[in-house]
């Protein structure tokens, strides 16, 4: 063991530095290739607006470019980065940066109370339902999780909006704000939470399923290893062997799915955003998709690129942190 | 559902094999839960794969005279907005929802789990290697990936009824960074443990290492993968199938059924058009689970004593 | 609701499943269901419904004192500049804040608004408006020919990159303008401040609505203008000013946007004090419910209606809109090539059979490539393509398509195999059309894409059918100017010497009643060897709340041409 210590271990902090500058060139990579897949696609911006005269329609085209090859115009857009420009939404017809910035904190806000909430249910349903295998909890749990799975998510939302918008009028109907509200202060965040109890619940019980599959299985896994059973046999209460023991180690698969709750927590949810009519990201970069207004796209696109890759990043370390045992190589 | 991991599970002892696929039966045989979820599971493919011949209806045919009826003595399931029996509808639908839930998460379990595996062991190299193009791979968007996938496949005049699997191929192509990440994961912890270092000290190779000590531990969390990823690929092929890349209406899928009934109107006062198929997924999938529990708990070694 | 983004015009545009981008009224998401009871769904005429019980307007509703909101279908872009904005809902924001020289009323006919009153010389050629004394800005100066010139040459800037094609207008000099040949346009000629005559060099029934669009500020939309570079007014989008009833106040963004009153109004002041448009998406019907909003708009069938029905305080309004729906046929295919193949393509459609499943009846036969709420609309004496297989037959036999194996006719070894592109999520008109074709021997074979994608297909010339459906219509030139010859290379390559007479004809000529004649012989030529399958005229439906008096709807203006006129009785 000790031999193999030496065949190219590192310590944390060269392991860190050492994927930090691996991810430059990926990014570079990714970049060209995501504007490669874009530029590929058929159709562009101008083909957004049919009632254009063929004549106007060529003239755009000529204007913004999209004549030119591809590599061009990749660094045309590369050089715009370094310049700090990161383009001009054709369809917003504002900077991207500050289309960006307009919608994403909005996503942002209900992305992270769903996630704590998702987490925390999980979490406890997961351990709970595994503690107790095939008990009427363990079976009801795994029922809900399956039964949320196969009823389409915008018939609960509708739902969900005609009993305590419309009939019970305890809930706005959707938006983030009363139409015409001026409420400021504490008043309006106030406003923008009791906006958000829906699409909030919503997502949790989407998102709350699988992870609850996750950290039962996890923790059924953990609860059958030896150091358990000799924790058992040593009579220490089931609660310290439970949380002390055998969570800490249960939770390192879900690292890796937090990792990828990163970039998520910025993409938007589209459903949610659909159904309660929540102005976030989500459907913006759907809408730039779909008129190819590649600015907005790209730059959202390398975006949530860079945070999967530092996702990745902070799972593989936090790995390395929480069990020593794994060596970085 | 497991059984293509099972197999390499069992690598290393082929001859063994038809004795222990014999134990797992007659084992998973005194598991009622497993057992009816088997069951369900046959009939339900005799059902779709058989039970259209058996109707006096074609699934196809609309009639602007009977259209959204509740359940009859005719139609046991009602009429779609086309007139359309709900129930031969359900039928055909799940011929393709199942092939395609089923094949789209055997090709990603295997692709998945033996990359994950390969760069947990070996680290290095090789973990660099497939770990960074899990990045790049993760961070291309999948929605543009599809248009583009449908505009190709359009180009080239493949036939709408095939896309859908070539799709899947493709989503798998593309979607197994996740799994692998999970299971190299899995490995890295348990490739440090007392069971491990005996392998070393018994000399085995590594291929064996691999497939029949350290997959078979990640067998649990791929069961929870797999039925999720039954699942997710019933309900997404509908989408797909707007990109021009799945089923193409006429022609039905439990996906597209349930997709079609999308007013408040539909859920509250026409149930039969989004509760059949959403059963025959829920059904589907809890099953599939059912038994892959079952199936770990007979192949589990701790499980034994 | 949308307004007359549609200053330019109109080959065709599409619903989609993720676009909605075209100005169309986006649809509720529910367009496709059913209420079913009835087999057969009697024609539906446009009516109006009053509300079963108008005190039952929500308290929330009830509350708001000096504030009309309407729904906006999609979320608007965020240029709020006539001429600049790229998307149609831009264009519906920017509406009640920019009034034009010259309205539309509700037969689509061209009436004063910032003018009181306009010429057209004697060889059609030179217009001069006169503009009203008491138009102002809402900043309080007087609209005037110095800004009627400005708006008019800004469109000819080299930079600009805004949609209109403004050499559609044929102003004299405007071309070497563009070109930075000449410092001024020679034929814009500023009388006085009242006045101004406009030379165009040819006679063209588009140059009026260009002419006589949107008026803007020369003093707050020129301030800083050179010569080839508008980006300065990137600034402005979001701060727009105009001469319309209502003053912008303030957008915030895919939520609402708020408008107030403007004092300057040469019309007077609208009642309500503020206005709103609350931008819906698929939620108007709930927003409706709960009165956070005031007037709605639906995508018409029964559902839509029971529901609405259901909504006690909802004055309801059922119309025939403008858009026409149809499936665009690539004439550049050889096979295509035959009126005899496009007549029977026609002939084997079951369209009313389309609007009963896919409208639940809300919709209308189209036959002719006009609505019937046009002056224009004479379908007298037109071929009509009323469902009928047998002879639909006959006609691919006698151009030479003969039955083959399967059923499906072949020709010279070629079997009749159509593929139809469509955009739209949920298209119904698959299941019946895919029927209708095999019984009269054609395999249509259905293939979906994103809207973008869809029309660069049909660019490309690489479908068979295509399903399109138009925006708002103003002029009956809108919709048949795209079967010219000399857009057959970039359309769908149809070529008729006989239908591009008329077609120049009816652009050509500005009198009405003659022009009323040339199109009634151009439907009747259309109709003969038809470019498309025309398949519906779309009704509109809308729900006013009770608490509500005095909106007007039509199908060219929407609410908009009421707006000064509503008012709050409760």
């Amino acid at each position: 063991m000790l031999l193999l210590f030496s065949d190219g271990g590192f310590t944390l902090k060269e392991y860190i530095i050492r994927r930090v500058l691996i991810s430059i060139p990926i990014l570079i990579g990714t970049s060209f290739l995501i504007f490669y897949l874009f530029a590929l696609l058929p159709g562009d911006y101008v083909d957004s607006n049919p009632s254009l005269t063929p004549q106007r329609a060529a003239e755009l085209r000529e204007f913004y470019g999209f004549n030119e090859p591809v590599i061009k115009r990749y660094f045309n857009w590369i050089a715009g980065i370094f310049h700090g420009d990161l383009g001009f939404s054709f369809q917003y017809q504002q900077p991207v940066t500050k289309v960006i910035n307009q919608f994403i904190w909005n996503s942002f806000i209900v992305s992270i109370i769903s996630l704590v909430i998702t987490w925390i249910i999980a979490l406890i349903t997961g351990v709970y339902s595994a503690m107790k295998q095939y008990s009427i909890f363990d079976s009801f749990v795994t029922f809900f999780v399956f039964a949320a799975m196969s009823i389409p998510s915008f018939f609960i939302g509708l739902l969900l909006i005609k009993i305590f918008a419309i009939d019970m009028n305890l809930l706005p109907v959707g938006g983030m704000i009363d139409v015409g509200s001026n409420t400021t202060g504490l008043a309006h965040y106030v406003e923008i939470g009791r906006h958000m109890i829906l699409p909030v619940f919503i997502l949790v019980l989407l998102g709350t399923g699988s992870l609850t599959r996750y950290v039962r299985t996890s923790m059924l896994e953990v609860v059958r290893q030896d150091y358990i059973r000799t924790a058992r046999a040593k009579g220490l209460k089931e609660s310290k062997i439970i949380f002390k023991h055998a969570l800490k180690n249960a939770l390192l698969p879900c690292i890796t799915l937090l990792a990828f709750e990163l970039p998520a927590l910025f993409s938007g949810a589209i459903i949610i955003e659909q159904v309660f009519n929540w102005p976030g990201i989500g459907q913006v970069q759907l809408e730039s998709l779909n008129n190819r207004d590649y600015p907005v796209l790209m730059t959202f696109t390398m975006f949530l690129s860079f945070l999967t890759i530092l996702g990745n990043l902070f799972a593989d370390v936090a790995y390395a942190a929480v069990d020593p045992r794994i060596r970085l190589k | 559902m497991n059984s293509a991991t099972v197999k390499h599970a069992n690598h290393g002892q082929s001859t063994k094999r038809p004795s222990l696929w014999k134990d797992t039966w007659k084992k998973i045989r005194k598991k009622k839960l497993a057992m009816g979820s088997l069951y369900f599971l046959v009939f339900i493919f005799l059902f779709c794969f058989i039970g259209p011949f058996l109707s006096p209806y074609a699934g196809q045919s609309v009639n602007s005279a009977i259209i959204n009826q509740p359940p009859s003595s005719l139609h046991w399931m009602g009429t779609d907005k086309f007139g359309r029996d709900v129930l031969t509808r359900l039928m055909l639908a799940g011929r393709i929802s199942l092939t395609v839930g089923l094949a789209s998460m055997v090709i990603s379990i295997i692709l998945g789990s033996a990359l994950g595996a390969i760069s947990g062991y070996y680290r290095g190299l090789p973990d660099t290697i497939i770990m960074r193009l899990a990045d790049v791979l993760m961070s291309i968007p999948g929605l543009p990936l599809l248009l583009l996938m449908g505009a190709l496949l359009s180009e080239l005049k493949v036939e709408p009824e095939y896309r859908i699997y070539l799709v899947m191929l493709m989503l798998s192509f593309v979607g197994w960074p996740g799994l692998a990440r999970l299971v190299r994961g899995e490995i890295l912890t348990f490739r440090e443990q007392a069971f491990m270092k005996a392998t070393e000290v018994l000399g085995l190779k590594d291929r064996r290492k691999i497939f029949s000590h350290l997959l078979p531990n990640t067998v649990p969390l791929l069961i929870v993968v797999a039925t999720l990823n039954v699942a997710g690929a019933i309900l997404s092929e509908s989408a797909l199938s707007f990109l021009g890349l799945g089923v193409v209406p006429p022609a039905a899928s439990w996906g597209n059924m349930i997709d079609s009934a999308n007013s408040l109107i539909d859920f509250q006062q026409r149930p039969w058009l989004w509760v059949p198929p959403g059963f025959a997924i829920f059904l589907t999938v809890i099953s599939i689970n059912l038994l892959g529990d079952g199936l770990r708990d007979v192949l589990d070694p701790k499980m034994k004593q | 609701m949308r307004k007359k983004f549609t200053k330019l015009i109109i080959p065709f545009a599409a619903a989609s499943l993720l676009l909605a981008a075209c100005g169309e009224q986006a649809t509720n998401n529910s367009n496709n269901t059913s209420s079913g009871q009835s087999s057969k769904v009697a024609s539906i005429k446009d009516e109006s419904l009053k509300a079963a019980s108008p005190d039952s307007v929500p308290a929330k509703a009830l509350n708001r004192k000096d504030t009309f909101i309407a729904t906006l279908s999609t979320n608007p872009g965020g240029a709020f500049l006539p001429n600049f904005y790229k998307t149609g809902y831009d264009g519906n924001v920017s509406s009640p804040i920019f009034d034009g020289l010259v309205d539309i009323n509700e037969k689509g006919e061209y009436t004063p608004k910032l003018a009181e009153k306009w010429e057209i010389s004697k060889d059609g050629k030179t217009y001069t408006f006169h503009i009203r004394k008491n138009a102002k800005f809402s900043d309080g100066k007087p609209v005037t020919s110095e800004d009627v010139g400005f708006t008019l040459s800004i469109l000819h800037d080299p930079s600009y990159a805004g949609d209109t094609d403004i050499s559609r207008a044929h102003i004299i000099g405007g071309e070497d303008y563009k070109k930075g040949k000449a410092k001024t346009i020679k034929g814009i000629e500023i009388v006085d401040d009242q006045t101004i005559t406009i030379k165009t060099d040819s006679v063209d029934v588009q140059a009026l609505s260009i002419l006589g669009g949107p008026v803007l500020s020369k003093a707050y939309y020129g301030k800083g203008y050179h010569f080839g570079n508008l980006d300065y007014l990137k600034d402005l989008y979001q701060k727009p000013m105009g001469a319309g009833p209502y003053k912008f106040d303030k957008y915030i963004p895919n939520q609402e946007v708020r408008y107030v009153a403007n004092e300057n109004y040469w019309n007077g002041a609208p009642k309500i004090k503020h206005f709103i448009y609350k931008i819906a998406n698929e939620n108007g019907l709930q927003y409706f419910q709960a009165g956070d909003v005031d007037f709605a708009g639906f995508t018409a069938n029964a559902d839509n209606l029971e529901q609405l029905k259901s909504v006690g305080f909802a004055n309801i309004d059922i119309y025939t809109g403008t858009p026409i729906s149809f499936i665009s046929i690539n004439n550049k295919k050889e096979y295509m090539k035959d009126a005899k193949v496009r007549q029977a393509l026609n002939y084997g459609l079951n369209r009313q059979q389309i609007i009963d499943t896919v409208y639940q009846g809300y919709g209308e036969v189209a036959n002719i490539p006009i609505a019937p709420v046009s002056w224009a609309y004479n379908d007298e004496g037109v071929r009509k393509f009323n469902y009928d297989p047998k002879k639909a037959k006959e006609l691919l036999d006698e151009a030479g398509w003969k039955v083959g194996k399967n059923g499906i006719r072949e020709k010279d070894g070629k079997k009749l195999e159509l593929v139809y592109l469509s955009a739209k999520s949920d298209d119904g008109l698959i299941p019946i059309a895919k029927e209708n074709y095999k019984e009269i021997g054609i395999n249509l074979k259905p293939e979906f894409s994103d809207f973008n994608a869809l029309v660069s297909k049909v660019d490309k010339g690489n479908y068979d059918l295509a399903s399109f459906s138009t925006p708002m219509i103003m002029d009956p030139n809108d919709v048949v100017a795209d079967y010219h010859s000399k857009n057959a290379d970039k359309n769908n390559g149809y070529k008729n010497p006989a239908l591009d007479k008329l077609i120049e004809e009816g652009q050509n000529t500005l009198d009405q009643e003659k022009r009323k004649e040339i199109y009634h012989e151009l439907y009747k030529e259309f109709a003969d060897n038809p470019p498309i399958i025309l398949l519906n005229y779309r009704k509109i439906l809308n729900g006013v709340s009770s608490r509500i008096d005095g909106v007007k709807q039509d199908p060219y203006n929407g609410i908009l041409s009421s707006l000064t006129e509503v008012d709050i009785t409760k």
